[in-house]
């Protein structure tokens, strides 16, 4: 059963801003993630499926309702978390988490608490001076409080520390496991490779790629420096393997797929360091999809 | 039809304000009462000769009042009492829907079951709430003046027909001010055309005052409609003018509420 329906979408903000014939689905029960560099158009298409903007074209539906005519009667089954972190600053997070949960009509706080307990937030203090890490856990709070089915979370862990971003990704699993339907943008690949079961791929405006989460990781490189014992050595292996010489003794490599035969092919290399880190999106998209399109 | 939650947030959030504005009319109302005193008006009778263009810009041209009704209508009703408060609900507009909508927070309060038109129409009800408890404030606070210091002085009937009519002129700048808050997505908008406007109204309506010649420019401000001269003569058409006052001020509120419940928020 399809529970947020994004069809043919259009909004154009002029000079290739917006979302261009934007088309996805969530079934339900499932975690999509929406992802895209900054600018790309997720939070526009987000502000549509909430109900703050209209589509010039196209239609946007959640549980077969349209998102603007509806808004209201969605939100009874919907927790938002926003990309912008904006509340009451004249509030404390406290009064401020009990104000939304007064606005939704909820009765019981116990739901709040046992968040704030997870995430070990203090809310006691006035928002206008709190971090923006602590910003996020109210938000966080409010968007999960109801037990709502659905969630549509704008780069929910921006501004988390590690700590919690794993606290995070252990909540959207249980949430899973509960049943719900979650869409959540981001454009880090960690967050969504850790959680989601499908992913949206969006770039300037326009989607690229609806893909299962396995082939995007089987896709996706990872970037290698390695240091050699001498400079002959690390020009012979750029020479042989591929991989640009850096000057000196370090090899850059970035290696996608085949693991197994690029780690045995350096075995055989005299290695005295070496360090990896995961592509950014950017990298990504400019290995799949070419440069940037004028 | 309104948020209940929503309005008490928003007395929390603007009592402080309320207290300001109120603490400041105290003041200027005492003031005007005190003065009322025989020879003090002879002095700012012969005052008032020597500058009669000043006087006339702010409304206080009609120095030949003897009643204490005249003399605080000539004295508060003119001017005062429509300017303070004036700031009072362009600050209070504008927070109520532009700076949420500014800052984002607005994304809270819809993403709750609570549509657009009840969370504007919520804000419209405490913008007009407080606009009549500061009138009904100032009302009562000179009609007990008054009463303490000259008591029997006070042609009650014909004053309260006066803050009535003061309460039209107040929907009306709140009616505006509020669209202005409705229609613009930043505050910075939502206050030049809210306040620009109203501002201009009082400047055009001193302008015309000044000067027989520029007496005309009355027709181009809709501060004209509320006299309180004519009102205290008891003149019939008063009474219509300051109903027109009541009805497109509430009109300015629906189109507010109508263009915030169908416009793109980009929050």
């Amino acid at each position: 059963m399809r529970i947020i329906e994004v069809s043919h979408i259009t909004k154009d903000y002029g000079s290739g801003k917006g979302v261009f014939d934007v088309t996805f689905n969530v079934e339900k029960g499932e975690v999509v993630g929406f992802l895209g560099p900054n600018g790309a158009g997720k939070t526009t298409t987000i502000r549509q499926l909430m109900g703050f903007v209209r589509p010039d074209k196209g239609s946007v539906r959640i549980k077969g309702m349209d998102c603007f005519k509806k808004s209201s009667e969605i939100q009874k089954s919907l927790g938002y978390l926003p990309g912008e972190i904006s509340f009451m600053e004249d509030m404390t997070g406290n009064e401020f988490i009990k104000f939304v949960a007064n606005m939704k009509g909820m009765r019981e706080l116990d739901r709040a608490r046992e968040l704030m307990e997870f995430f070990e937030l203090d809310a006691e203090g006035t928002i206008k001076k709190m971090s923006k890490g602590m910003k996020q856990k109210v938000g966080i709070v409010c968007a999960f409080m109801q037990d709502s089915e659905i969630l549509i979370l704008d780069e929910p862990t921006s501004g988390l520390d590690p700590l919690m971003q794993n606290k995070f990704v252990e909540l959207i699993s249980k949430e899973k496991a509960k049943g719900k339907t979650i869409l959540m943008s981001s454009h880090l690949f960690e967050e969504v490779e850790r959680t989601c079961d499908r992913i949206v791929i969006i770039r300037q405006g326009r989607i690229v790629d609806v893909d299962s989460m396995e082939r995007l990781q089987k896709n996706k490189s990872r970037i290698f420096y390695i240091t050699f014992d001498t400079e002959k050595t690390a020009s012979d292996f750029a020479a042989a393997q591929g991989g640009e010489h850096m000057g000196g003794r370090v090899v850059t490599a970035s290696v996608s797929g085949d693991m197994d035969s690029f780690i045995k092919a350096l075995a055989a290399y005299p290695v005295r360091d070496m360090d990896m880190r995961k592509q950014t999106l950017e990298e990504f998209f400019l290995q799949f999809y070419g440069g940037e399109e004028q | 039809m309104i948020s209940p939650v929503l309005l008490k947030r928003e007395a929390k959030a603007n009592w402080k304000l309320l207290l300001i504005i109120l603490a400041v009319l105290t003041m200027y109302c005492a003031v005007i009462v005190i003065m009322f005193d025989p020879e003090f008006g002879d002095s700012i009778k012969a005052l008032s000769e020597t500058m009669p263009e000043i006087f006339n810009a702010f409304g206080m041209g009609n120095t030949g009042a003897v009643t204490l009704t005249g003399f605080l209508s000539n004295y508060l009703y003119g001017f005062l009492l429509v300017v303070l408060p004036l700031v009072f609900i362009i600050i209070l507009a504008n927070r109520l829907i532009a700076r949420y909508v500014d800052s984002g927070s607005m994304a809270y309060l819809l993403a709750t079951p609570n549509g657009r038109v009840k969370i504007a129409l919520t804000q419209a009800v405490f913008l007009l709430l407080s606009v009549i408890a500061l009138n009904l404030f100032v009302t009562l606070l000179l009609i007990i003046f008054s009463k303490a210091m000259f008591p029997g002085q006070l042609d009650c009937p014909r004053f309260i027909m006066l803050n009535t009519g003061l309460l039209g002129l107040h929907v009306f700048l709140s009616g505006l001010c509020f669209c202005a808050s409705c229609i613009f997505n930043d505050t910075k908008r939502s206050n030049g055309v809210g306040a620009g406007l109203t501002i201009a109204f009082i400047l055009i309506q001193m302008l015309s005052n000044v000067d027989d010649k520029l007496e005309s420019l009355k027709y181009a401000t809709p501060l004209t409609l509320f006299n309180p001269d004519n009102i205290l003569a008891g003149e019939p058409g008063a009474g219509i003018s300051f109903i027109i006052l009541y009805i497109t001020g509430l009109i300015l509120f629906f189109i507010g509420i109508a263009s915030f419940s169908r416009r793109d928020l980009h929050i």
